[in-house]
């Protein structure tokens, strides 16, 4: 026992001697007595001798107050001959900060006079890195957890494919916004570019950054810069899925230079700005119009500015769709964002109208459609419309399989399972057409409409102008060949009415309420908006009752049939087997055409 | 007169001082080593003379005496650092990066209070199943195993409230998780959560109330529980052990007969067997500690006893110097409210809780864990059988063993499928 004791003993002392070596030998002392050694050899006047003679190592640091919150920089202890031009050449950490009259630095009488002293700036106001930190690991950021690394230094351990684009001074920049936020600021071209970019690509329209934008599809940036290192701001633009999975951000066609200049652009997102007050930032808030509407700052759009006779040509609205990126998300001829529906024969599909409500905004006409209401004049809107409403070359398809390729896939699905390309984010999901329950449960007709007309409220557009009505029947047949592979039923006739044979009242919309609060909101949900409890689990998804030009456009019989003889191939049950009666049909009916009161019945 | 008085002062000076404080000289007497521990303030907690059973490295394994010696390492360590450390959502951090950059052995000192606490943690678990599987537990030991759970609990929640201190990302969204745990309990648990918290989320209240209950509520009660649990140790007549333990082998029960008491405390008396023994405390319940040359199986707790425990002390040391030379406590990003990791995890004591949690909030956060404590805090009054004291895995508790290694084993199993095996999303990943 007494040698284990003695061995342990020795182990403490060991570890006592490590860390008091440690604590009285640091890294930084060697650096600076090597600068005075050679100050000392340097100096040539008295003074100078002087100044350096009376020094012994000791910690500097620069407490900076003047620039958003207190910051302490520790890096003149390492770096101590900042200052000292006569180290210019020295190596690392001796060297001094070179001038430059690009800083705003001056010749006066043969002397160098800083712009921005380091006794009021400190580093990391520009530099970033670790102010606190003592010793290269920490103090200039290496260390994985802390968010402001050197920016654009080659010391720091960028993701591995990005790094050689992501090392050099430009990325500072970034952090010369937060002083000098003019647009015109010349210094700052990147950061300029970066911000016309993220309009330009209409980046706006689905993120927020605090006075700049209001969209609310993607993650705010208002601080994006204060909490993500540059790597993964460059990572998350080229490659949206790489740091959140579900992200559904297309991959813009960028080059290195655009990601380099949105990047540093996004690293000068920081939340407030040294230059702003929390007054400007109220009154940016006041300021912001509705919602999903973007403010557009600063006329930074790439689009020539709106002044002087409306051009509402087609050319320029062909330029303006081009150049905000619409092919970001939508298909367009060879361009394909792989989100967003085809737009590639819109003038067969929708009237000019419609265009502009929907470009205004996109939900008055689809409900639950995800794209932004991006804010643009009305002047692009009908130049952009204009030329949407040019593109009426009907497709060169006659096979009729060529046709479901390459007009219905891209939604349905190559197997016609309703998984097609940019299912996900459509709403209603498309349909299902290996459902046999569904398919051969309704009539033709009904098909052939859905397919002329299109499906109101929903992304289906309507055919009608694109396909004769020999190629839909011949693409229903194909359809049902391919995808149902059972032959066509006949309908079973059933007695339904025409028209709702109960009066609207308020008596019956109040006791179609209370039917739908008991029976249908475990799938519709209580605000009938198809998210109830249990529609996660359903495919397809209970329908929104509230899309208002979805019901609309269905008429009293269908809702009685889907209502008492349920919808086959979906979730929805026949609830005459469950004991509703024609007349609380009729209610329930009431009540959701009661959803919106200009309905005329 | 006075020159001489002066003169032979001065001259004593040195000694005089020196045996002011220790009164004794090195003992080399029984009646020496006696005096040594009983009038020496810090060694007058320990019995004059200890079993011989007490000192077997293997019984106890030093546990419950290197969880102390930690409690008494975090509390050192916990002051120094206590004195660079402000309790403000503004300041924390960056005290945390003064602590590891500038303040001297501030590094060193904050992974020695950090891997303390784990080790605490651990020791007190541990301890706990060496007192379960050797039968300690029982008469008349109930009530000590029952301080023994409070002071775990306490423990981890002492560890749990200092966790949140150095207001980064592992702090502060593991205390998040952990919160919100507690936050499952029926009826209360909203409202709990908001007392321990302060607010609805974890913030600059949280921080001001952990800090208060980590640096002065709780050592405080512990301390207090503490001292209430060695002395109820001596008051129940030392360490528990098997009955045949109190002779030494061969010899038989009439030889350690009852001692009759003398009403003469500190002086010497004398027994009805006619031998000298020296009375020197008050009346003790329970087996009576005999001092002097009375056949029994006992030793000098000097040097035997504080050998071992010295022992100890500089093996824990030693272990948790290296650890702390070897190994820097974590320091992640700053607060970031908005962006949780992914997955958010609990201190590691926890995960086994967490792990419960993700197939049922109130069964993993409060169901089982509440029966659990119960349990524990009942197993004394349950388990009234009084065989198989003193023995590890004694046959005659082969039932009981086996059901608190169960217990043992599942929690510890959660632990490590909550600690290695969870990623992203709480799924299940491989750690290889």
């Amino acid at each position: 026992m007494r040698l284990a004791l003695a061995t342990a003993s020795f182990v403490i002392l060991i570890v006592h001697g490590i860390i008091f070596y440690d604590q009285f030998f640091h890294e930084w002392e060697s650096y600076q007595t090597s600068y005075y050694q050679q100050a000392l050899s340097l100096a040539k006047t008295d003074a100078e001798r002087a100044a350096v003679e009376g020094r012994s190592p000791k910690i500097e640091q620069i407490i900076v107050t003047s620039f958003g919150e207190t910051r302490v920089d520790r890096c003149s202890t390492c770096h101590i001959g900042i200052d000292d031009p006569r180290f210019k050449d020295s190596g690392h950490p001796l060297r001094s900060h070179p001038f430059s009259e690009e800083l705003g630095d001056k010749l006066v009488d043969g002397k160098w006079v800083r712009r921005h002293k380091f006794n009021d700036f400190g580093c990391t106001v520009c530099h970033d890195g670790q102010g606190r930190g003592l010793g290269g690991k920490y103090a200039h950021g290496q260390d994985h957890f802390w968010p402001d690394p050197l920016l654009g230094s080659k010391l720091i351990d960028w993701r591995a494919d990005y790094k050689p684009k992501l090392v050099g001074k430009e990325y500072m920049q970034a952090n010369c916004t937060l002083c000098h936020t003019e647009d015109g600021f010349g210094s700052t071209p990147l950061v300029a570019q970066g911000r016309r970019l993220f309009f330009g690509k209409n980046c706006y329209g689905c993120h927020k950054i605090d006075g700049l934008s209001n969209g609310a599809l993607g993650p705010e940036l208002s601080e994006v810069g204060k909490k993500f290192k540059i790597d993964y701001i460059w990572e998350s633009i080229v490659d949206p899925r790489a740091n959140s999975a579900a992200s559904f951000m297309p991959k813009f066609n960028l080059t290195d230079d655009e990601v380099k200049a949105l990047t540093i652009f996004l690293k000068s997102r920081r939340g407030m700005n040294f230059s702003e007050t929390s007054l400007d930032r109220y009154k940016a808030t006041l300021a912001k119009g509705e919602p999903g509407q973007a403010l557009i700052h600063g006329g930074v759009l790439t689009s020539p500015p709106e002044t002087g006779t409306p051009t509402a040509g087609v050319a320029y609205g062909e330029r303006l769709v081009y150049d905000k990126s619409c092919m970001a998300c939508h298909k367009l001829g060879k361009f394909d964002g792989g989100i967003a529906p085809d737009l590639s024969f819109e003038g067969l599909m929708r009237d000019e109208d419609w265009m502009m409500g929907h470009f205004r905004s996109p939900r008055s006409k689809i409900s639950d459609s995800i794209m932004p209401a991006f804010g643009f004049t009305d002047n692009e809107y009908q130049a952009m419309t204009t030329y949407l409403a040019s593109l009426k070359t009907p497709p060169l398809v006659t096979n009729p399989a060529e046709i479901y390729n390459s007009l219905c896939s891209r939604c349905h699905g190559e197997k016609g399972d309703g998984h097609g390309q940019i299912a996900v984010y459509l709403d209603p999901y498309p349909r299902d057409l290996t459902k046999v329950g569904f398919m051969n449960s309704k009539s033709l007709e009904r098909f052939v409409t859905s397919i002329r007309n299109g499906v109101h409220g929903t992304s289906m557009p309507a055919w009608g102008k694109v396909l004769r009505d020999d190629q839909i029947h011949a693409v229903l047949d194909h359809i049902q060949t391919t995808f149902v592979k059972e032959p066509r039923r006949p309908i079973r006739e059933r007695k339904l009415p025409e028209i709702n044979p109960i009066a609207s009242s308020s008596e019956s919309v109040n006791r179609g309420e209370g039917l739908f609060l008991q029976r249908c909101t475990g799938c519709h949900g209580r605000k009938a908006d198809g998210k109830g409890p249990n529609s996660l689990d359903m495919l397809p998804r209970p329908r929104n009752l509230r899309n208002r030009d979805f019901l609309n456009s269905v008429t009293d019989r269908r809702l009685f049939e889907s209502l008492l003889y349920g919808v086959q191939g979906t979730a929805m049950p026949s609830w005459i087997d469950y004991g509703l009666t024609e007349k609380e049909i009729g209610d329930l009916v009431n009540y959701l055409r009661s959803f919106d009161k200009g309905h005329k019945q | 007169m006075a020159r001489k008085i002066s003169l032979s002062a001065l001259t004593e000076l040195p000694g005089n001082i020196w045996n002011s404080i220790f009164r004794n000289p090195l003992p080399s007497s029984d009646l020496g080593r006696a005096q040594t521990s009983f009038t020496n303030f810090f060694l007058h907690i320990h019995p004059v003379k200890v079993n011989r059973h007490t000192l077997k490295p293997w019984y106890t394994m030093g546990l419950g005496l290197i969880t102390f010696f930690l409690f008494v390492i975090l509390v050192f360590t916990g002051v120094l650092v206590m004195f660079y450390y402000v309790p403000s959502t503004n300041q924390a951090y960056d005290r945390m990066l003064d602590l590891r950059s500038t303040v001297a052995f501030g590094t060193f000192t904050r992974n020695m209070h950090r891997w303390a606490a784990h080790g605490m943690v651990a020791f007190v678990f541990l301890h706990m199943c060496r007192v379960f599987f050797t039968g300690a537990y029982k008469r008349p030991r109930e009530f000590n195993w029952v301080l023994g759970i409070v002071l775990f609990l306490l423990t981890l929640f002492s560890s749990f409230t200092g966790y949140l201190l150095p207001w980064d990302q592992l702090a502060f969204w593991a205390i998040t998780v952990g919160a919100s745990i507690a936050g499952y309990a029926p009826v209360v648990g909203e409202q709990m959560r908001f007392l321990l918290l302060g607010d609805t989320t974890v913030g600059q209240e949280a921080l001001l109330r952990f800090y208060v209950l980590h640096v002065a509520v709780l050592p405080l009660v512990i301390t207090l529980l503490v001292a209430v649990h060695f002395w109820r140790i001596r008051k129940d007549g030392g360490l528990s052990r098997p009955p045949e333990a109190e002779s030494e082998p061969g010899l038989s029960k009439e030889t350690t007969a009852k001692v009759d008491l003398v009403e003469k405390p500190g002086e010497a008396f004398v027994t009805s067997a006619g031998k000298k023994h020296f009375g020197i405390q008050g009346l003790v319940r329970g087996p009576f500690t005999k001092v002097g040359n009375v056949p029994d199986n006992s030793v000098f707790a000097w040097p035997n006893l504080f050998m071992a425990e010295l022992f100890v002390l500089i093996l824990t040391i030693a272990g948790l110097c290296v650890l702390s030379l070897f190994f820097d406590a974590p320091l992640e990003e700053p607060v970031n409210i908005t962006h949780p990791p992914n997955p958010a995890k609990a201190p590691w004591y926890f995960l086994g809780l967490q792990e419960l949690v993700s197939y049922s909030a109130f069964w993993g956060g409060v169901g089982i864990p509440t029966i659990q404590v119960l349990l524990l805090l009942v197993v004394p009054y349950l388990d009234r059988d009084p065989r198989g004291v003193g023995r590890w895995f004694a046959g005659e508790r082969l039932l009981a063993n086996t059901l608190f290694l169960i217990f043992v084993i599942v929690n510890i199993t959660l632990i490590i499928i909550g600690t290695l095996f969870r990623g992203p999303n709480w799924e299940f990943v491989s750690p290889w």
